[in-house]
C-alpha cells in the first residue's frame, strides 16, 4: 500500500499544484443471529485508492480498485483530466503544508478478528434465547456483531506519509413485537434510524473487549419484555411539558443540532446539494446563543475508544479537540484544510472519507457535551410533570438544522418526582436554539458516556461516517411532546 | 468496465455449489458546485463482487473488489469454514439460489445503454453547469451536482444462471438561491442527451419569482404537491407498504387488505422496470426477471413485490425485487421502479382547484416514525408558496409536516397530466405527476 502511494505521487505531472493519495483496505466481518431464522455470516474486503489533485486551483478526484500499473496510470489520467477540464481560474487555499510522517494504530486489548466464529455465534445465540423468553408476541429478534478494520496509507506532495490502522467493534440487539394492531421495536444498546444491518448497536474504536462489555445477554430479556409491554402501553400525550432525555437519546439530538450544523463546509455552502446549509453561519461565531448557559459542547478525536477517534484525519492533520459551544454560545467549527483556510482558521482535523473511493469531507469526530452537576435521579425527582424518553427510533431535521422532530422507542411519564407509566410512540419537536435554551439540568461526570454511532450520512455520493457522542442525561423545559 | 463471463464462471467453480454472485462494475462521474463555483469533480471505478453461499440451509456471504482467483479462493475457504460453524436453523430458512431466469411468460428486457453516458466527457458536464449558471440572474447563486453513472451488472449462480446488462443514468440537480429564497430542479434520464438542460434556467427563474413572504399558515388547507414532492411521498409509501415481506409479516399498513380500497380511486400505481417512461432494468439481485407488477388499481390494492423468499405471495413467481445482500436499507423485497399514472389536469388547473392553499415543490428528510401507521415527518424545501384564488401570491416559510401517508393518499382531489422521472437513494426510479391533496390530513402547526 505504501509503495502504491509513493508510486502514484511520483507519476503526477508537473502542473499538479497539490496532490494526495489514500490507499485503503477495509475489512468488515458481520455475524447475525435471528429468532427462527438462518442468520448470516459475512466477510467484506475492499481495497483501492483515491487520488486528489489540484491544478489551476481546481480539484480533480479519481478512485479505483485496480492497483496494477494500468490502473494507476488510468486513475492519474482521470483525476488530472477532470482538474484540467475545469479550465483553471480556481482559488483553493489549503493553509500551512502538512508534512507529517507517522504511524498510528487504535488501541485494543483483544483483536476481534482473531476471536473464533463459534464464540461470536454463542454470544449472539444466547442473546436471542434470552430475548425469546418475552413470549409469543415477539415476532423478530436479531442480534449482531460487526467488526471493521481500516488500514490506511495517506501521502501528499508536501511530504506527508502516514500509516494508520483503526479497529472498530460493535454489537446490538433488535426486537420487534406485534399483536396484529400494533408493532413496537426495542433496540439495545441504542437505536438506529432505520433497520440497517451492519450499523446496529453500540460501537467503539476498540477490540473484542467492547463487544463483551455491552451486556447483550444480560439485557436481552428486559429489552424484549419492554417491546411487548409497549404494545399495550398508553400513547404519549400531546402537551408542552418537561422533557428528560437519556444520554443515549441526547446523543442523536446533539448529532443533529450541533454536530452537522458546525461542520465548516455546510457553513460555506458546499453541501447545499444534498444535506443543506446551517444556522451556524460564520458571522454568528461568538455571539449566537445556541443554548442555555449550562451547556458546552466540543469535538474531540483524541478520546481513547471513541468511534470518531483516530491519529490523523484523511488530509494528514492530527486529531484534536475543538470547542464548538461554550456556556451556551456557538464558538467554532469542525473543518478540513480547505474549509479552514476559507474561514481564516487552522484545520481542526475533521476531514474524513468513507473508504478509498470517496472524497474527504468535513465529518464529525466525537461530539461531546461537557457534564453538568445534576443526575438523572435528581432530574426526575425535581420534575412535577413531564416525560423521560430514551433510545432513538427516528428523526427528521430541516436543511438549516433548526426545526426537528425526534421519536423514541420508549418513554415514561413523570408525576410528582416519580417515574410513572411506560408510554409508547413518544416524540417531541422543537427548534434548535429554543430547545437547548430550555436546558436546565445536565447529568454529572459519573453519568457521562461515550456512544458509538456508525451511521452518519452525508455527501454526494453518499458517505457513511463512524462517529462518537459523549453525553449525559439532560432536562429541557417547555417542549412540545406527543405522538 | 466489462465483466468477463469466463471470470465469473471461474469464480463460481472456486466457490462451489450453492453460490450466487451479484457483480457490479460501477463507473461514476460527478461534478459538484456551490455558490456558482465548481467545488469538486469525482471519478470512481469500482468492482463489487457480492458472494452468497447457501448449503444445507446455512448461509454465508461476503464481498470482494476483484475476481482474481487467489482472492476468491481466500473468501471461499472462509465461507466454507463459517458454514461448518453455523448451527442448523430451527425455523424458516432461506431458499438456496435457484436459476429463476427460465421462469415462463416474461423475457428479460434488453436495456440499451445510452452512448451519451458511456462516452461521458468532463467537458459536457462543464457545459451543463455553465448553461444553468449563466442563465440565471446575476444575483442568483447556483448549487448542486451533475452525475453520470454506468453500471455493468451480472448475476450468476452455480446452477447455471447468467444474466448481464449495462445501465446508464445521467442527472442534474440545480438549486438556485436568490433574495433569501431557493428553488430547485432535478432531472434524471437514462440518456444524457434527453435531459433538457437548456430549460432549467427558465424553470428556476420562474420559481424564484418576486413575491412577498407571508406569515406561517396554521391549520389545514389544500396542498398541491409538485412531482418532486410526490416522488418522495410515493417512494416512501411504496418502500414501507408494498413489499411482500412487510405485507406478510403485518408490518405494512396494507397487510391483509388485498383487493380492498386502500387509497384514493384516483391513484393507479405499478412497479415496472421495463417501462421506458422510467429508468430500465432487466433483473434483480437474485437474477429474477423484473416483471411489471400492478400494485394499486384505482385505489384498490392489487399486488406487492417479491423475491424468491416471498414468491408465494405473487403467484409463486418472484416479481424481480430482491435487494442486494447487505443493502443499507434492509433485506426485504421492496419496489424499485414505481410509476404513478398521470391524470388529466394541467398544472394551472391543479393550482386553480387548490384555490387557497399551499404549493410544495419538495419534501425533504421525510422519515418514518411508525411504519405500521405510515406516520412520517419531514419538511418542505425550496420554493414553498401560498396560493389564493388559484394564484401564487406569497412565499410560505419552510415548514414541518407530520402526517400519515395513507391518509394523504386517500385525500387526493386531482392528479396532474405531466409526469417527471426521479430517483431516491432507496429506489432506482420513480415517475409521478403532481397531486392535489384535500384539506384534512396535512396540518400546519
Amino acid at each position: 500500500m505504501r509503495d502504491t502511494a509513493e508510486t502514484v505521487l511520483a507519476l503526477l505531472p508537473a502542473d499538479v499544484q497539490y496532490g494526495d493519495i489514500r490507499v485503503v483496505r477495509r475489512t468488515h466481518e458481520q455475524v447475525l443471529v435471528e429468532l427462527d431464522g438462518p442468520g448470516e455470516v459475512g466477510y467484506d474486503d475492499s481495497l483501492g485508492l483515491g487520488l486528489r489533485v489540484l491544478i489551476g486551483g481546481q480539484w480533480g478526484f479519481a478512485a479505483t480498485h485496480r492497483l496494477d500499473p494500468n490502473g494507476l496510470d488510468s486513475v492519474i489520467a482521470q483525476a488530472v483530466g477532470q482538474a484540467r477540464a475545469a479550465g483553471g481560474g480556481g482559488h483553493v487555499a489549503l493553509g500551512d503544508p502538512v508534512t507529517t510522517r507517522a504511524t498510528w494504530s487504535s488501541p485494543m486489548r483483544v483483536d476481534p478478528f482473531e476471536v473464533p466464529l463459534s464464540t461470536k455465534l454463542d454470544l449472539l445465540s444466547a442473546t436471542v434465547k434470552e430475548a425469546s423468553t418475552a413470549g409469543p408476541l415477539v415476532q423478530q429478534i436479531e442480534a449482531s456483531i460487526d467488526l471493521y478494520r481500516d488500514e490506511k496509507v495517506f501521502a501528499n506532495t508536501e511530504g506527508a506519509l502516514i500509516e494508520q490502522t483503526l479497529t472498530e467493534s460493535g454489537g446490538g440487539l433488535m426486537v420487534n413485537a406485534g399483536n396484529g394492531d400494533d408493532l413496537q421495536r426495542r433496540s439495545f444498546p441504542q437505536g438506529v434510524p432505520r433497520q440497517i444491518r451492519g450499523q446496529r448497536g453500540d460501537f467503539a474504536t476498540a477490540g473484542w473487549e467492547h463487544v463483551e462489555s455491552l451486556g447483550l445477554v444480560e439485557n436481552a430479556a428486559r429489552v424484549a419484555a419492554e417491546a411487548v409491554a409497549l404494545l399495550t402501553a398508553p400513547q404519549c400525550p400531546d402537551e408542552v411539558t418537561t422533557l428528560i432525555a437519556g444520554g443515549n437519546q441526547l446523543a442523536m439530538v446533539l448529532h443533529e443540532c450541533a454536530g452537522h450544523p458546525m461542520e465548516a463546509d455546510r457553513a460555506l455552502g458546499t453541501e447545499a446539494s444534498l444535506a443543506g446549509g446551517t444556522y451556524a453561519t460564520p458571522e454568528r461565531r461568538g455571539n449566537f446563543r445556541w443554548g442555555s448557559p449550562i451547556v458546552s459542547a466540543y469535538a474531540d478525536a483524541t478520546i481513547p475508544g471513541g468511534l470518531g477517534s483516530f491519529g490523523y484525519d484523511d488530509e494528514g492533520v492530527p486529531a484534536q479537540r475543538t470547542q464548538l459551544v461554550k456556556d451556551g454560545i456557538f464558538l467554532g467549527y469542525m473543518s478540513g484544510r480547505e474549509s479552514a483556510a476559507a474561514l481564516g482558521d487552522r484545520p481542526t482535523g475533521a476531514s474524513r472519507a468513507d473508504g478509498w473511493q470517496r472524497l474527504p469531507l468535513v465529518r464529525m469526530t466525537n461530539i461531546c457535551l461537557e457534564p453538568g452537576e445534576s443526575s438523572l435521579a435528581e432530574m426526575i425527582a425535581g420534575t412535577k410533570r413531564g416525560i423521560l424518553v430514551d433510545t432513538n427510533r427516528g428523526f427528521s431535521i430541516d436543511d438549516q438544522r433548526m426545526s426537528f422532530r425526534f421519536t423514541t422507542e420508549l418513554g415514561w411519564e413523570i408525576r410528582d418526582g416519580k417515574l410513572g407509566r411506560l408510554l409508547k410512540n413518544c416524540s417531541y419537536q422543537s427548534v434548535t436554539p429554543q430547545f437547548w435554551a430550555g436546558l436546565d439540568a445536565l447529568g454529572g461526570p459519573d453519568e457521562w458516556k461515550l456512544h458509538g454511532v456508525p451511521s452518519c450520512n452525508k455527501g454526494e455520493p453518499l458517505q457513511v461516517a463512524h462517529v462518537g457522542h459523549g453525553t449525559v442525561p439532560g432536562r429541557f423545559q417547555n417542549v412540545q411532546v406527543g405522538r | 468496465m466489462s465483466i468477463e463471463r469466463a471470470d465469473i464462471e471461474q469464480a463460481l467453480d472456486i466457490l462451489g455449489p450453492g453460490t450466487r454472485l451479484d457483480v457490479l462494475g460501477e463507473n461514476a462521474e460527478l461534478l459538484r458546485y456551490a455558490e456558482s463555483e465548481i467545488t469538486a469533480q469525482h471519478s470512481e471505478r469500482r468492482l463489487r463482487v457480492r458472494v452468497k453461499v447457501n448449503r444445507g440451509a446455512r448461509t454465508a456471504g461476503g464481498t470482494l473488489e476483484t475476481l482474481e482467483p487467489a482472492a476468491v479462493k481466500v473468501l471461499a475457504d472462509r465461507l466454507t469454514a463459517a458454514l461448518a460453524d453455523l448451527p442448523a436453523p430451527s425455523g424458516e430458512v432461506e431458499p438456496a439460489p435457484v436459476s429463476s431466469g427460465t421462469t415462463p411468460e416474461v423475457e428479460q428486457v434488453v436495456v440499451e445503454p445510452a452512448r451519451s453516458v458511456l462516452d461521458c466527457d468532463p467537458a459536457v458536464r462543464h457545459e451543463w453547469f455553465a448553461t444553468v449558471r449563466d442563465g440565471l440572474d446575476d444575483s442568483a447563486r447556483l448549487g448542486g451536482a451533475i452525475r453520470y453513472d454506468v453500471l455493468d451488472r451480472v448475476v450468476a449462480d452455480s446452477a447455471g444462471l447468467f444474466r448481464s446488462e449495462t445501465l446508464t443514468k445521467a442527472s442534474i440537480q440545480a438549486i438556485a438561491k436568490q433574495d433569501g429564497q431557493s428553488a430547485s430542479v432535478k432531472l434524471v434520464h437514462r440518456d444524457a442527451d434527453l435531459i433538457p438542460v437548456a430549460g432549467i434556467p427558465a424553470r428556476l427563474r420562474d420559481a424564484l419569482r418576486p413575491l412577498p413572504v407571508r406569515e406561517p399558515f396554521r391549520g389545514t388547507c389544500r396542498v398541491l404537491l409538485k412531482p418532486s414532492a410526490v416522488n418522495t411521498l410515493i417512494a416512501t409509501f411504496g418502500h414501507w407498504a408494498l413489499g411482500a415481506q412487510h405485507y406478510a409479516s403485518g408490518r405494512s399498513v396494507l397487510a391483509g387488505r388485498m383487493g380492498q380500497q386502500v387509497v384514493s380511486e384516483q391513484l393507479t400505481l405499478v412497479d415496472d422496470a421495463t417501462d421506458a417512461a422510467g429508468l430500465l432494468s432487466g433483473f434483480d439481485a437474485e437474477g429474477n426477471v423484473r416483471r411489471r407488477t400492478p400494485l394499486i388499481d384505482r385505489g384498490v390494492l392489487t399486488g406487492v413485490v417479491s423475491d424468491q423468499r416471498r414468491a408465494e405471495l405473487t403467484g409463486g413467481v418472484p416479481t424481480g425485487h430482491a435487494v442486494p445482500d447487505g443493502w443499507r436499507f434492509g433485506g426485504d423485497p421492496v419496489p424499485s421502479h414505481l410509476l404513478l399514472d398521470a391524470g388529466d389536469a394541467s398544472e394551472d388547473e391543479l393550482l386553480a382547484e387548490c384555490g387557497s392553499g399551499l404549493v410544495v415543490n419538495r419534501l425533504d428528510y421525510l422519515r418514518v416514525l411508525h411504519p405500521k401507521q405510515t406516520l412520517v415527518t419531514g419538511t418542505t424545501r425550496d420554493a414553498t408558496y401560498w396560493a389564493e384564488d388559484g394564484k401564487l401570491v406569497a412565499w410560505h416559510p419552510q415548514l414541518r409536516f407530520t402526517f400519515r401517508m395513507d391518509e394523504v393518499l386517500n385525500a387526493v382531489l386531482a392528479v396532474g397530466a405531466v409526469r417527471e422521472i426521479g430517483d431516491q437513494t432507496f429506489m432506482d426510479s420513480v415517475v409521478v405527476p403532481s397531486l392535489l391533496i384535500d384539506a384534512g390530513p396535512l396540518v400546519l402547526t
